[in-house]
């Protein structure tokens, strides 16, 4: 039987990963890896597998964590998704489907208002970059909300500990030719503070030159 | 001997408390004999040059500085680059090992409700 794990990497998310969980359960086994957390995120996501980082690694380390245990655990198909309700768990069959079809499954935001303008302009850069680059063409190269086939996974699987790992990994379908499918979904922006900030964008920027480079 | 200048009496200050500092890390045992010994020499050696710098004359002259306080910029300049580039590497070295340790205690101890 396919086995379906949803990693989910959390840091101070003690208000929102209960409910995150609860949805997600109802389609996989997840695993939770509290990333160095201040609060009681650990704690009130008891409904899952906890990984603990005893110290803050960054989201690319916490999703590594996840994804190395899901497969020890003899996961098939991995999903991944944020801790803060900015995804929806109720579209992981729609990236279950569209797996069945392809490598890796990218889910992209639909562009709206509620999207913060300087996201809007960043993402357009990354995007545009990653064309070029490495002449993929991804609706949204900074979207966390993914899935893939575990041997899918041993050929993206990246370095990078922080925001960047969301590029490397499409860096690394481009390297390895892998197929991929998108599917889009509804994004709410709860915090504007957490998350790619102006510093990160221009490191991704940077780390797809380099990747480009090391190819 | 000529006498002392401000300069002098003040690079005659900082060498001699750094052999001491060191000296006091090594007595506190959180540096080895090896480690010890370079950074006395080291000290002993800027306090020699700093107190008589006449004993530099010869590489001041075979580098066509004006100064022996030019030579001493210099290479203070180099060291300081050269501990930066050292301390980063370190920094590296360490997050890296950090990351696997965190890691390791992380997958090792999972945390499932019973």
């Amino acid at each position: 039987m396919e086995s379906t794990y949803i990693v989910i990497p959390a840091q101070n998310e003690s208000s929102t990963i209960n409910g995150v969980v609860t949805q997600a359960k109802k389609y996989g086994n997840v695993i939770v890896v509290d990333d160095g957390s201040k609060d009681t995120t650990g704690k009130a996501a008891s409904d899952a597998t906890v990984l603990t980082h005893l110290t803050n690694l960054g989201k690319g380390a916490a999703l590594r964590t996840g994804c190395d245990f899901a497969i020890k655990q003899g996961a098939n198909k991995i999903v991944v998704m944020d801790a803060d309700t900015q995804h929806n768990p109720q579209d992981i069959p729609r990236f279950l489907q569209t797996l069945k079809n392809h490598d890796v499954v990218l889910g992209y935001r639909k562009r709206s208002k509620s999207m913060p303008s300087i996201l809007r302009f960043g993402n357009g850069v990354i995007n545009t970059m990653t064309k070029i680059l490495y002449g993929i063409d991804v609706k949204d190269t900074q979207c966390g909300f993914r899935a893939f086939t575990t041997s899918a996974y041993k050929k993206i699987r990246w370095d990078a500990t922080n925001y960047s790992m969301e590029s490397e990994m499409i860096a690394n379908i481009g390297r390895h030719k892998l197929s991929f499918g998108e599917v889009p979904i509804e994004t709410v922006y709860a915090d504007r503070y957490k998350g790619t900030t102006i510093i990160d964008g221009i490191k991704i920027v940077l780390n797809l030159m380099w990747w480009r480079i090391k190819r | 001997m000529a006498a002392l200048l401000g300069i002098q009496i003040l690079g005659g200050f900082f060498g001699a408390f750094m052999a001491y500092y060191t000296f006091l890390h090594y007595k506190r045992k959180e540096i080895t004999l090896k480690e010890y010994s370079f950074w006395i020499v080291l000290w002993l050696t800027f306090l020699a040059v700093t107190i008589v710098p006449h004993l530099l004359d010869p590489v001041v002259k075979t580098l066509n500085l004006a100064r022996t306080m030019d030579f001493f910029i210099i290479l203070g300049f180099m060291f300081l680059i050269g501990t930066i580039f050292y301390t980063y590497l370190l920094v590296r070295k360490n997050q890296k090992r950090l990351e696997n340790i965190v890691r390791k205690v992380a997958m090792d101890a999972p945390k499932k409700k019973q």
